[in-house]
Formats: structure tokens, sequence, C-alpha cells
């Protein structure tokens, strides 16, 4: 990577700047009108389709804003103040609704409106180059290309445009332009009290994310406290399975264990049966009156039942067992394949040196794996953090506690923000613990891929 | 979409449409029922079709149990159903959205008529009425085991658990779910409803709450307790419980599994600050309310009526034991001779309406209850305090 022959932004910006500066300087009345209404340049060098084209993407640019854009974008700062009227029908006997402001509607509508504005630079930066470069040509006496070669060129040397357009602008429509709504949703009080378009909701500024850090006591206990058992969860979540995934991937590839593929099958044949409803079962099993208690009691080894889901240590315990259940057969899968790997000759020359079978496993086995599985731990370890579904399916969230606002003490962040979208319809909070989500993984993944042996040795790999 | 626009053009179509008489047009409408009551919905969905020639209906049915109404109702009020059964606890959400459309005019008339005084202020906030009557039995009573309690010893809850210990059998009641652990509160007089700002008032700290909980955790701290879900009660009656806490939705497995032995009763008194109290419960409705983004509201609103009246209740409680709120339908002899719903009617007179109660109470009071079933020894007081707090958010 050539680091160092990149700008710093702003310099990278003013060249940017400084360039279209210079092709006005230099352009002539043409390319000067180019800067303003787009396809003028094109069009005096005759090449009439592509001047066609950039006029028709700014009048389309420019109706967008009058027909439908400003509608809401005007609103976007207030997110409309008039709900919607009722109004009574003699007739019929009943009220019809006369549609008013929808704070969602708007908020939604202008961040696309705004988002427009980008394809819009993007066409006219390349309506002045395409003058300036046109009038050079024409200056050299020569005729610009007409359009079906540059329609060419998309096949040739521009095809990565032509290969990487469409996913882009999926991408964008349906991935970055929804999440800049939701983060702007948490500035906002867009709550169970101001649900449009019944009633509206405006901007709030920083209050939700001051409410969790500090200024609501629930919302910060809670959250805290929510945090904390998210990072307990997802260590243990992710070292248990990964440990004793390569530990059963041993035992099972030891020389003289018998039946290899008869053990592996059957440990794979917990992947068959999909995961919701073996951890729905499981909570089945594991309530008071479930069978695990019912046989425990019967036998005697307990008199009253033991509050495997209903005590929070208990619950917590049980939601990293059964992961553990559910989990361990994919790294053993994995990790079958990759001890298979490791030079036999390491281990022999390792016995020959007298190591036991424990100094084995810390000096060859454990650092080969972790130089490999690197990358796998961290988005194993962010996919815990994120685990919906072993915990909203065995325990949702339980069980509640009085010291969390609206949560359970196996909750994590992403289930207690289920929660509160959900049953409290508060969507601006849930918003910002989403943001908050985001720091955090974000920030720890990039620190930790960043440290592992896979990075930092890419092309030692042996 | 721009929901607007297409709302107002559907709107200004129906008005176009409705001054030219005589043309078929098509009214697309979308009902929402509980799973159970599908098969009785088609049927009445069939029926107003044939009663209401001329037109084109095209009429879908979808399953959103009436818990899950407002949930469902508010990802998406533009595609939700017209009409929609809710359970009444939701109204107040379901208002302040301005989803419902208001039953008035001769319409309000002959609703308020032909259905209970209760019900229809189940339905009705600051004077407007929001939807239609259509099940009385959102409440909870105690059915019980004639071979093993009287009728005397169902009268009191420290008599049963004395009876049950005897006998060696179980009292259940899920104590660590919101609905149920405000009998005890309600009980003993505390309050639960909406201030003037629209935030949920509740003074379960209070001495009286002190006194209910200290009842609730002597209650879960007896041998003869047993919580769990409905699971649990229709697994265990007749065997190790005995009697148990629920609703009518529970009338034929409880029937089924007590036979001759089948009677139900009012929620029993109990001892709260060294008097008795009698338990309290949250009396709610089930509702059917038309949408107020409705591009149908006139027809939705005549297919709701059609859904709801007399004929069609009769018919819910025969298929689905469902308690009517027709005056006409609760007085017809098979309903007044319902074991469970007379026991349901009788709790009444201790019932406490459910729609003043907003979703954030419900979990802070499981969490309570759950404090109490796991037997904890915090200081209850504390605990409350907690509840309070949490609940009042």
């Amino acid at each position: 990577m050539a680091k160092n022959k990149r700008d710093p932004f702003y310099q990278r910006l003013a060249g940017g700047f400084n360039e279209y500066f210079r092709m006005f300087r230099e352009g002539d009345a043409w390319t000067r009108l180019s800067y303003l209404i787009m396809g003028a340049g094109s069009f005096a060098r005759g090449q009439i389709v592509k001047g066609l084209l950039f006029l028709s993407g700014e009048a389309a640019f420019v109706w967008f804003y009058a027909a439908f854009g400003w509608r809401y974008l005007k609103d976007f700062g207030s997110l409309g103040t008039n709900a919607q009227l009722r109004v009574w029908d003699e007739i019929d006997e009943v009220y019809r609704r006369v549609p008013g402001d929808n704070s969602m509607l708007i908020l939604l509508y202008s961040v696309l409106t705004l988002a427009a504005i980008l394809p819009l630079v993007m066409l006219w930066k390349a309506n002045v180059r395409a003058a300036f470069k046109a009038q050079k040509i024409r200056e050299s006496k020569q005729k610009p290309p007409g359009f079906i070669t540059d329609l060419r060129t998309l096949l040739d040397s521009r095809f990565h445009m032509t290969l990487l357009s469409f996913p882009m602008v999926t991408l964008a429509l349906f991935t970055a332009l929804p999440i800049v709504f939701m983060v702007l949703i948490a500035f906002t009080n867009f709550d169970k009290a101001h649900q449009p378009p019944g009633s509206l909701f405006s901007w709030t500024g920083l209050a939700n994310i001051r409410g969790v850090i500090s200024s609501n006591p629930l919302y910060a206990r809670s959250f805290g406290g929510i945090l904390g058992w998210t990072f307990v969860w997802a260590v243990f979540a992710t070292f248990s399975n990964y440990i004793l995934g390569i530990v059963l991937a041993l035992m099972i590839n030891k020389k003289g264990i018998r039946l290899k593929r008869m053990w592996r099958t059957i440990f794979v044949t917990t992947i068959a049966i999909p995961q919701f409803v073996s951890l729905m079962l499981v909570s089945k099993m594991f309530t008071d009156t479930g069978v695990v208690n019912v046989i425990l009691q019967r036998l005697r080894v307990v008199n009253s039942p033991i509050p495997f889901l209903t005590d929070a240590n208990w619950a917590r315990v049980m939601v990293i067992m059964v992961n553990i259940w559910v989990g361990i057969p994919y790294t053993m899968l994995m990790s079958t394949g990759i001890l298979m790997n490791i030079p036999a000759e390491l281990y022999e020359s390792a016995s020959i040196d007298g190591a036991t079978p424990i100094q084995t496993f810390v000096s060859i086995t454990m650092p080969y794996m972790l130089f490999v599985t690197g990358p796998y731990l961290i988005t194993t370890f962010v996919g815990n953090i994120n685990n919906f579904n072993v915990i909203y399916l065995l325990t949702a969230g339980g069980p509640a506690t009085l010291d969390y606002y609206q949560g359970g003490k196996t909750d994590l962040l992403v289930t207690w923000l289920y929660k509160l979208t959900v049953n409290e319809q508060n969507y601006s909070l849930a918003s910002t613990i989403g943001i908050f989500i985001f720091v955090i993984v974000a920030a720890l993944s990039l620190t930790v891929y960043n440290l592992t042996g896979s990075v930092k040795k890419e092309d030692q790999f042996s | 979409m721009n929901t607007r626009k297409l709302t107002s053009i559907a709107l200004a179509a129906l008005l176009a449409l409705g001054a030219m008489p005589g043309l078929a047009d098509t009214v697309t409408l979308k009902v929402w029922g509980s799973q159970d009551n599908q098969a009785l919905l088609g049927e009445l969905v069939e029926e107003f079709k044939a009663a209401n020639p001329g037109v084109e209906w095209d009429i879908a049915l979808g399953v959103v149990s009436e818990a899950d109404a407002q949930t469902r109702y508010s990802e998406d009020p533009a595609a939700a159903a017209d009409i929609f059964a809710f359970a009444n606890d939701q109204l107040r959400t379901l208002v302040s959205a301005d989803s419902l459309s208001e039953i008035a005019g001769s319409r309000y008339e002959a609703v308020a008529a032909a259905n209970t005084a209760g019900s229809v202020e189940s339905a009705t906030l600051d004077g407007t009425l929001y939807g239609f009557p259509m099940t009385a039995d959102n409440g909870y009573f105690l059915y019980y085991d004639k071979s093993v309690f009287s009728a005397e010893d169902v009268l009191s809850l420290d008599k049963m658990l004395e009876v049950a210990s005897a006998a060696g059998k179980k009292v259940f009641m899920d104590v660590s779910n919101g609905w149920y652990i405000a009998s005890f509160f309600l009980g003993a007089g505390c309050v639960l409803d909406i201030g003037p700002d629209g935030k949920q008032v509740c003074d379960f700290n209070s001495p009286k709450g002190l006194a209910a909980a200290e009842a609730i955790r002597k209650f879960t701290a007896d041998p003869a307790f047993l919580t769990g879900d409905d699971s649990v009660l229709q697994g265990g009656m007749g065997g190790s419980i005995a009697a148990g806490v629920s609703g009518t939705w529970n009338a034929t497995a409880m029937q089924d599994k007590l036979g001759e032995n089948y009677a139900a009763a009012p929620l029993p008194s109990f001892t709260c600050g060294g008097e008795q109290k009698h338990m309290a419960s949250f009396i709610g409705t089930k509702l059917l309310g038309v949408n107020s983004l409705s591009a149908n509201v006139k027809e939705a609103m005549l297919l709701a009526e059609h859904i709801t009246g007399e004929a069609a209740q009769l018919r819910f409680f025969e298929q689905r034991a469902l308690g009517p709120t027709n005056i006409a339908a609760a007085g017809n002899p098979a309903v007044l001779e319902d074991i469970a719903l007379a026991a349901l009617s009788a709790q009444s007179a201790w019932g406490v309406s459910q729609k003043n109660v907003l979703n954030g109470y419900w979990g802070p009071a499981e969490a309570f209850g759950l404090e109490m079933e796991n037997k904890s020894t915090a200081d209850l007081q504390g605990l409350l305090d907690q509840l309070v707090s949490q609940v009042t958010q």
C-alpha cells in the first residue's frame, strides 16, 4: 500500500476544486456555459447524444426537486407541523382522514432527495470534463469521439464501470440510504408518544445519546449492564465453541480412534436440525416443569425445580452451554480441515524432544490454528455480540429484571434493541443503541483485525 | 411509493365512484383476526358478501392475534388491515397514533344500545367510541377441582392453600406475569391509571402496595404454590393441580381435564395487612377496529358491524366459547349457563379496566413477579420503588 503518496483529505479536496477552476479559466464560452447548462459544451462540439443525456440529467434533477423532493425537503427542519385531520362525512356517517404531514415520510424522502444531489454532482463533473476535453480535441483540429465510440469504451477501457454500476446503485439505495435514515432517527423523539401520522416527531439533537450515557440514570444503568453481559457472553460463546470444537476435532482425528466418520456424522447431525427448532425445544425442556426438572426430581437429585431459565446466573450459564451445544459442530468441521494441514514433522520433532500432549497443543496446534483462523474468530466474536437467535429463542432475554429498563438479565444489546422497537415503539432510543453497537463493534474488529498474525505476517503464510 | 398520494387518489376515486349509483365497483378489504377465529370470520365474510350484492367484494383474511394487532399495525399503518381485532388495552396507543376510525352518529347510537355499558366504555376514550365490542372475556378467574375444594374453600386464598397442602395438590397462578400479579395490588386498592400528561400513574410502592407485595411473597413461598404458563395448567389440572387462575380460553381444556369435577368461581380473597381483600382482576374486551387510513371506511364499518352483531356473537360463543358483549346475545340461556362465563361475570365486580395500562407496565411487573417466584430476599419496598420508577418512566 502506497500510504505515503496519499495527500491528506483536504488537500485532495482542494486539488479537486482547483482542477475545475483551471478548466473554467482555460475553457471557452461553451465550456464555461457547461458549468451552468449541462451538455452545452458537448452540443457545441457536435456530440449531440452526449449533450442530450447531460441536459436531460439536469432537467430530470430539477423536475425531481420541483415535483417531489422539495415538498418533503422544505419540512426537513421541523419534520412536519400539521398532523392529519379528520373530516365528518355526513352521508356515510364516518370520519374521513385528510392527510397531513408525516414526519417519517418527510425524513425518509428528505434523505432520498438530499442523496439525489450526489449523482447530479457526479454528472456535472463528467459534463465539465467532457466539455473541456472536447474543446481541447477541437483545438487540436481533431473530431471528438461520437456517442457510439463512447459507449464502446464501456465494454473495453471502462469495463469496470459497466460491471460495478449496478451493484453500486443498489448498495447506495438499499444499504447506505436506509442506514443514514435510521441513524438520523437517533436524533429525534420518535417513540410511542410520537407516532406519525397521528402525532408527529421532531428533532431533539443529542438528547437520546446523552440519555444513554448519563442524563437518564435508568437508561444509562441498563445500557451499561447489558453491554457488560454482551461482552461476557461474546467472549464465552466465541472461545468456548472455538476451543472445545478444536479439542473435539483433535479427539476424533487422534490415531487409534475407530469409526471416525460415524463420530463426525453424529456431531454434524445437530446442524441438520434448524437451529431455532432445537433452541425452542431446549427452552421448553429447561422450564420449571420441563422434562429435565421432572427427571431430576423423580431421581431425587433435587427437591424443588432448578430455576434454569428464571434465575439470572443459571440462565446465563444455560445460554452459554446451549450455545456450545449448537455451535461446536461448526468449529469441529472447520478445524478438522485445518488440523490435517499442520505439517506432521512439527509433531514428530516435538515428540522426539519429549513434549507432552498439552505442550504440543499449546505450542504447535493453537498458534497454527490462531494464525489461520484469526479473522474467523473476529467475525464470530462480532456475530456473537449480535447473536439474536440463541438468546431470543432460548430465554427471550429473560429473566426480566427491575434493574434494566424493559430488559432482562440475558438480554444482549441487540435483543434489548428489538424489545424497545417492537414492544415499546421507542425507535429513537433503539436507533441510538444501534449506533453505539456499531461504534463498539467497528472499533473492536478493526483494532483486533490489524493485530492478528494473519494481517501482520500476511506474506509469511506457509 | 408516496403513500400520501396513493391515499388521496384512493379517496378521490372512492368519492367519485360513490357518486355514480348502480355501478358495480370492487371494494377491497383486509381483515385481521386470530388464528382460532379464522374459520368463523370466513363464514361471516361470505354472509356479508351475500347480504350486500351489487358490489364486487374482495375481502381477504389475515392471521394476526388480538394481542399483536397494535404492534403489527404500527409496522406500516397504510399496509395494515382495514378491520382488525385487538385487545382493548391497546386502545390508547392506537388512538394516540390516530389509527382508529371513530364510530359516531347513528352508528354510535346503535352500537351503544346493543352492547353492555362496560364493553362500550372499554372501547371509549375521552368520550369517543373507537371500536366495535366483540367479546367480553379478556379476564381471569378461578378454575377448581370440586373433589378437592368446596364452594366455601374457594372464597379464601389462605383456606385454599391449606386444603391444597393437605391434599398434596397445587394452586396455580402465573405470578411472573403483569396481567395476573396486578390482581393483588389492585385488590389491595392500588391505582394503575393514566395521568393528565399521558404517562402511567402507579402507586404500587405505597403502604397498600407493600402489604399486597408481602401477601404475594407469602403466596409464592407456600409449598402449594405453582407457577408456569398455560401449558403447565393444561397439563397438570386434575392431576397435581387442584385450582388455577386463568381465563375462558382454557375453559374447554379445563372441562376435559376435570370432567365431573369441573368448577369455576370468582377469585378468592387474600390476607393483606391483616385484612381480607378480594383479589381484583384486569377486565378487558376484544374490539374490532376500523383502520382510519382505510380507503373504504364506510364499507369497513358495515362489515365490522356484521362481525360484531348479535347473531355473530352467539356463534363466537357456540364455536369458540367467547363471551358476548351484545346484550341480547349475553342474555341467551346457553350463555347464562356457561360455568366459566358465569365466574367471569361474577369476578367483573372486582374488575379493573385494562385500557389504562401502558405497554411499559408489563416488563417491570413480570420482573417483580419473577423476584417473588425466585423467593428473593430483597427489600420489598426497594423492589416496589424500582417497579414504580420503571412503570412511570
